[in-house]
């Protein structure tokens, strides 16, 4: 749904007001109600977005999680793992003892059956792992212990390795049809070992999901002597329900888009307060690099050069982001710490566009920069461009659009737009999921890839440190490529997010990992 | 008036057909695939086209039509591109909460409305006509989002007496559906806890969303009555010593609704357009909102479902219309 519009806020920040004398209305200190947005479906490999980590980090388990702010990878199902030197084979061993919600026993047979589910599928984390891993590849010699053999050395296959849920087949199988691999059931109903369980009767896709506490999870409730027993996830579509429903203590906690501008008042109230957590997701405005003039590198560094960085981080963000002229997020290893981004400054744009006409670069025609216009931000960002443009004496046109429209137009280069806007969220951390995706020729036809930069050298660079196993091997690599990318100005990188999550003053013991956005509710208790 | 009946369900077939081949076109218009959004992120090209062949999309268009009228003549609407379940599925699940909403606003529209225009009619150039038409005025004028905005200021953020959003208190479990109509279905459970709570959250949806129509209504019943008002029938019966009260709520109002009643079927289509928005923001869980995320995930699907069924209830209720017509003059039912 579409953020809140400023008129509606002059009265929300009236109802701010009246709710800070308001008692909290969530009496029941055994269910978080959560107003985070639901997937598109239960089944998570078939969907993999925010909304889905925000779910299946809760109902289900991964051989490895990513924990901790910044990230780490750590055992979670899998006590340990090993690879070969070569990086072809990787074997991990399961923890004894660990009961699905059904209470059968997860041994690595399961673990077969979940991978090559997800082949099958093709669908949601599939993708990272589809060009490099055969269904017969993935073995179980032992009970506990999961063999994968994959067709060619590829790095980032532990750090995706997360990504993916293991799933019961024993709860799946009888429900399958059609050789479906219980696509349809999966969808409404759960089959993991996560911390809750999914109840079946308290879901309705988009509207509402429950979640009951799942006692045998593997991990114990020791470290929680008073969990949370249920999770109602009730997500609230309009922003400006949602902040109402935060202050008057209908949900224990948002989403995490919280509009800045409703942060003070939000932290005014009694009942609740807003969160603020360095994330790893950038945002970014793509060029098309194959329609004439972002084909000139001056013509791109002409753009990148137009941008107010940090007027549209302070003014429109009120300072929730922090400036990041990498493609990838700051804190991320394999950043060339040496590399200058580009900073506002139109003197140096009038110079470059002018170098770029010079070349024979089309500058004075009409541009557009595509937007969703649900997105408000995206829209601002957009405006705040073409005013500094105009001043150069460059005409851009905004052009409100949805994101199915911008994704299919994305997929090839003819349909996609001059300009268009998005974020980068984290699936897995590492540079695959930014730089090797974006800007590796590969990966031309998805959207992620839409600026359709090619550079022989980068894309080299990029299938090398994609083919070795040791960090400390790739991080040269990927610094180099970043080097290069950035020379060349394929995109405007402008900043890495900061999420705002409004949060009931009555919940305790939440942790913050930027993959599954904090909203784990494993640790997580309620006073009162 | 078996006859009557029978042309007007014959006529919904051809236009519940050209419903379908028009939305059908504008829909495919829309440059969005759905595979792409199936696909989901860091989707391969690869993936991408084995969607499209997997789901009929990469077929001729006339194919792709034949294939899914096909599929409706057996009821089958497809699988949804976003949720991967069975759009009928869906539907059914939510429809019932989208006509919950839809009947207690039109409830509250005639059950106000008409009443006011009565009385507007017989207050006529006097205050309290003034202040109904000021009333009908602004009804109409008035932004669903910001009324409803208000309202859950007041009531629900100022007051405290009703619900902010939802259909039902998240800690309050839900009763076993049956008929999928949640009030309905805490009654047969005996879950009288429920049903109040449930009436409860339906208030503020409902008195939003009546709100255009109320207004609507009213205008209409005051022209309506206006004009009988000065018909001869009326200062014949009013020389014979008719009760003036019975006269107005029984004769007078009779034959001055007839454009009111014909206002009520166009209204229901336009409650059930507004319902998106309503349902938006007190997170009512009809229809709207996922036919809001159809639109924005291009599940094409879902968008044809959807535009297929509200033309089919908007069908069926003109036809209602039309035989309310008939039973207030049966002049019109002999006419065929």
């Amino acid at each position: 749904m579409s953020p809140v519009g400023r008129r509606q806020l002059g009265g929300l920040a009236a109802g701010a007001l009246v709710a800070g004398s308001l008692p909290a209305l969530g009496a029941d200190s055994s269910t978080l109600v959560s107003g985070v947005q639901l997937p598109a479906n239960l089944d998570p490999h078939q969907v993999f977005d925010v909304p889905m980590q925000a779910m299946m980090f809760n109902a289900y388990d991964n051989l490895y999680r990513y924990q901790n702010d910044p990230p780490e990878v750590v055992p979670w199902l899998a006590e340990s793992h090993t690879a070969s030197p070569d990086g072809l084979t990787w074997e991990f061993k399961l923890r004894p003892g660990i009961k699905f919600h059904d209470g059968s026993e997860m041994t690595a047979e399961d673990v077969v059956y979940t991978f090559r589910r997800v082949l099958a599928l093709g669908l949601g984390p599939a993708g990272a792992f589809l060009k490099i891993l055969k269904p017969d590849n993935v073995t179980a010699p032992e009970k506990l212990l999961v063999r994968f053999k994959l067709e060619s050395s590829y790095a980032p296959f532990f750090a995706a390795i997360p990504s993916v849920c293991i799933v019961n087949p024993r709860a799946i199988k009888p429900n399958e049809k059609d050789g479906d691999w219980g696509k349809a059931w999966l969808a409404s109903n759960g089959a993991g070992s996560g911390a809750y369980r999914i109840v079946p009767a308290g879901y309705r896709p988009l509207e509402y999901l429950d979640m009951e506490i799942f006692d045998d999870h593997f991990l114990g409730w020791k470290h929680n002597p008073k969990p949370v027993r249920k999770i109602a996830v009730r997500p609230v579509k309009e922003t400006s329900t949602r902040i109402l429903a935060l202050l008057n203590g209908t949900i224990d906690w948002t989403d995490t888009n919280i509009p800045a501008d409703q942060v003070e008042q939000i932290n005014k109230s009694k009942v609740a307060y807003v969160q603020k957590d360095v994330v790893m997701r950038t945002f970014v405005i793509r060029m098309n690099n194959t329609k004439p003039p972002f084909d000139n590198a001056n013509a791109r560094k002409a753009f990148a050069h137009a941008f107010n960085y940090m007027g549209f981080i302070n003014d429109i963000l009120g300072g929730y982001a922090t400036r990041d002229p990498y493609p990838q997020p700051e804190t991320l290893w394999g950043i060339p710490k040496d590399a200058k981004g580009y900073d506002y400054d139109l003197k140096k744009a009038k110079e470059y566009a002018a170098k770029a006409a010079a070349e024979g670069a089309p500058m004075k025609r009409a541009f557009e920069i595509h937007v969703q216009s649900e997105n408000e931000q995206s829209v601002q960002g957009a405006q705040v461009f073409q005013s500094d443009l105009a001043q150069i004496g460059i005409n851009l046109k905004v052009v409100g659009n949805i994101w199915s429209n911008l994704t299919t137009a994305a997929t090839k280069p003819e349909t996609t737009p001059d300009m268009w806007v998005h974020w980068v969220s984290t699936y897995f951390v590492d540079p695959e999921n930014w730089v090797g995706q974006m800007y590796d020729s590969q990966f031309h036809g998805t959207w992620k890839a839409s600026a359709y930069y090619k550079n022989a050298e980068v894309d080299a660079l990029l299938r090398k440190a994609r083919g070795l196993v040791k960090q400390e091997e790739r991080a040269p690599l990927y610094e180099a490529a970043i080097r290069q990318i950035m020379a060349d100005s394929p995109d405007i990188w402008i900043y890495n997010s900061m999420q705002l999550q409004g949060i009931n003053k009555r919940v305790k013991g939440r942790r913050f990992c930027t993959v599954g956005q904090g909203l784990e509710v494993r640790t997580v208790s309620l006073d009162g | 008036m078996a006859r009557f009946l029978l042309r007007r369900c014959l006529l919904v077939v051809p236009s519940l057909l050209g419903l379908l081949v028009v939305t059908f076109l504008l829909i495919h218009a829309v440059p969005s695939d759905p595979a792409v959004s199936m696909a989901g992120e860091g989707a391969t090209p690869e993936q991408i086209a084995r969607l499209r062949q997997q789901y009929g999309l990469d077929q001729p268009l006339w194919q792709q039509f034949v294939i899914y009228l096909g599929k409706v003549a057996h009821l089958d609407f497809g699988e949804s591109a976003f949720s991967h379940r069975p759009v009928a599925l869906d539907i059914l699940q939510r429809l019932p909460a989208t006509l919950e909403l839809t009947f207690a606003a039109l409830a509250l529209s005639i059950g106000i409305g008409v009443p006011l225009g009565v009385v507007a009619a017989l207050k006529h150039n006097t205050w309290p006509d003034y202040l109904l038409r000021v009333f009908s005025v602004m009804g109409i004028a008035v932004a669903a989002f910001w009324f409803a905005i208000m309202l859950q200021l007041f009531f629900a953020m100022e007051l405290g007496w009703l619900p902010l959003r939802g259909d039902l208190t998240a800690t309050m479990g839900r009763p076993p559906t049956i008929t999928g109509f949640l009030g309905l279905d805490a009654a047969l459970a005996g879950r009288w806890d429920v049903l109040v709570n449930h009436l409860r959250h339906l208030v503020l949806p409902a008195v939003t969303l009546s709100l255009g129509g109320l207004a609507t209504i009213v205008r209409f019943t005051r022209a309506g009555m206006l004009d009988t008002l000065q018909q001869d029938f009326v200062f014949y019966e009013r020389a014979m010593g008719y009760r003036w009260l019975r006269l107005v709520w029984i004769f007078i109002l009779r034959n001055s609704v007839t454009a009111t009643v014909t206002q009520i079927g166009l209204l229901f289509g336009g409650l059930i357009a507004g319902g998106v928005v309503v349902e938006a923001i007190f997170d009512w869980p009809g229809i709207g909102s996922y036919t809001v995320q159809a639109i924005l995930t291009g599940d094409r699907q879902v968008m044809l479902a959807v535009t297929l069924l509200v033309g089919a209830v908007y069908a069926v209720i003109n036809i209602l219309v039309d035989v309310v017509h008939g039973l207030l003059d049966p002049r019109l039912m002999e006419q065929g």
